[in-house]
């Protein structure tokens, strides 16, 4: 079995192994979005614990979340997340009616987006779970508006018990070649992590 | 890593996962919470606070980072304190946080284990807890007022509150 000598080496297979993800991702949500929407994966890099809400620019704004966990010994956690402008544009889009201007978020509403999610991190986890040989099955998805970095912490929670270097992977999304400022967080647990890894050196 | 802020430097800092700040009037320091716990300590007739960002419980042995854990955090910022010249005797505590951020049950359900382990920690340094905002299922961003030693507690886009 090869050995992956340094951090930056690791970091950088797991790069090739979670952009192969995205990519199953991305095409999911295109077909979901009728061909308006798709995912790249922009980074994956390691960070101090203390530097990840900051780096991240989450801090204190309000947004409009769906939240899915994996559970069991793989575990982690995965969070789509908007400001209240693009999560209510995509809910219009994908309900086929006007931009909703009350306050309160319909259940429809709450439904196409979670549903957004769970399209997303189905697709995401099916093809991770192909590359590392072990089954991944996200929980139900929730809707959730809250400060970023709230919600970011107690994602952050099963690596921050192992050590103080986060893994971060960064994913944008685009509409016809246009950033959005959508994003989605994927925060492997300690095991999965180490799974990950050893699919990579068995692929090495 | 533990910073020592003071007045020309800051006025509001904030203070990030595993951190901690001590600094003296007027500054004040700042943080969002889920279910991380802040930990205010403060002198009020000195003027002299400082906050620990709380992430986990305890820290069973390990000495690296110590503002990230409740029974290593609240000495190391005792000590900090000390360094500005504040006596044990006389500190108060106010603290905020813990919140249970994902509906789901489970292993990242650790609020309540970091609010009991902070109410531990301080009651064996003898520091008297004048004040708590923790619990619930919402995120908070706090700052903490090391003139007046007042907690301003904003629950996400809903109410605020000073404690």
């Amino acid at each position: 079995m090869n050995s992956l000598s340094t951090q930056s080496e690791k970091v950088q297979v797991l790069h090739e192994l979670l952009a192969a993800a995205t990519h199953e991702a991305s095409a999911s949500m295109s077909r979901w979005t009728n061909g308006l929407i798709n995912l790249s994966l922009d980074e994956v890099r390691e960070l101090p614990l203390d530097e990840v809400v900051a780096d991240l620019d989450l801090d204190d704004r309000l947004l409009t979340m769906v939240v899915l966990s994996l559970e069991g010994l793989l575990g982690g956690a995965m969070i789509l997340t908007f400001d209240e402008q693009n999560a209510r544009l995509l809910a219009a889009a994908l309900l086929n009616q006007p931009v909703n201007q009350q306050p309160e978020w319909t259940d429809l509403e709450k439904s196409a987006l979670t549903e957004t999610g769970n399209i997303l991190a189905c697709a995401y986890m099916s093809a991770l779970s192909r590359l590392i040989g072990e089954d991944l099955i996200p929980t139900a998805p929730y809707f959730l508006q809250d400060y970023g970095a709230s919600v970011l912490q107690q994602a952050l929670l099963p690596q921050a018990m192992s050590g103080d270097q986060i893994l971060v992977c960064r994913t944008g999304f685009h509409r016809h070649g246009e950033n959005l400022n959508w994003r989605v967080l994927f925060v492997p647990n300690h095991n999965l992590r180490e799974a990950m890894e050893k699919a990579i050196r068995t692929a090495v | 890593m533990n910073a020592l802020a003071t007045e020309e430097e800051i006025q509001t800092a904030t203070v990030g996962m595993g951190q901690i700040v001590a600094a003296r009037k007027p500054a004040r320091l700042s943080s969002v919470l889920g279910s991380c716990v802040g930990v205010a300590i403060y002198h009020p007739r000195l003027g002299v606070g400082g906050l620990a960002h709380v992430v986990l419980p305890h820290a069973n042995g390990r000495s690296d980072n110590p503002g990230k854990f409740a029974d290593t955090a609240v000495p190391a910022l005792i000590q900090e304190l000390s360094k500005l010249g504040v006596p044990l005797a006389g500190l108060v505590a106010k603290i905020a946080g813990g919140a249970c951020m994902f509906q789901m049950r489970g292993p990242l359900q650790i609020g309540d284990a970091n609010i009991e382990a902070v109410r531990q920690a301080l009651a064996k340094a003898n520091i008297r807890l004048a004040a708590q905002h923790v619990g619930g299922t919402a995120g908070r961003r706090i700052v903490f007022d090391c003139a007046d030693g007042t907690l301003r507690v904003e629950i996400a886009g809903r109410h605020v509150e000073t404690v």
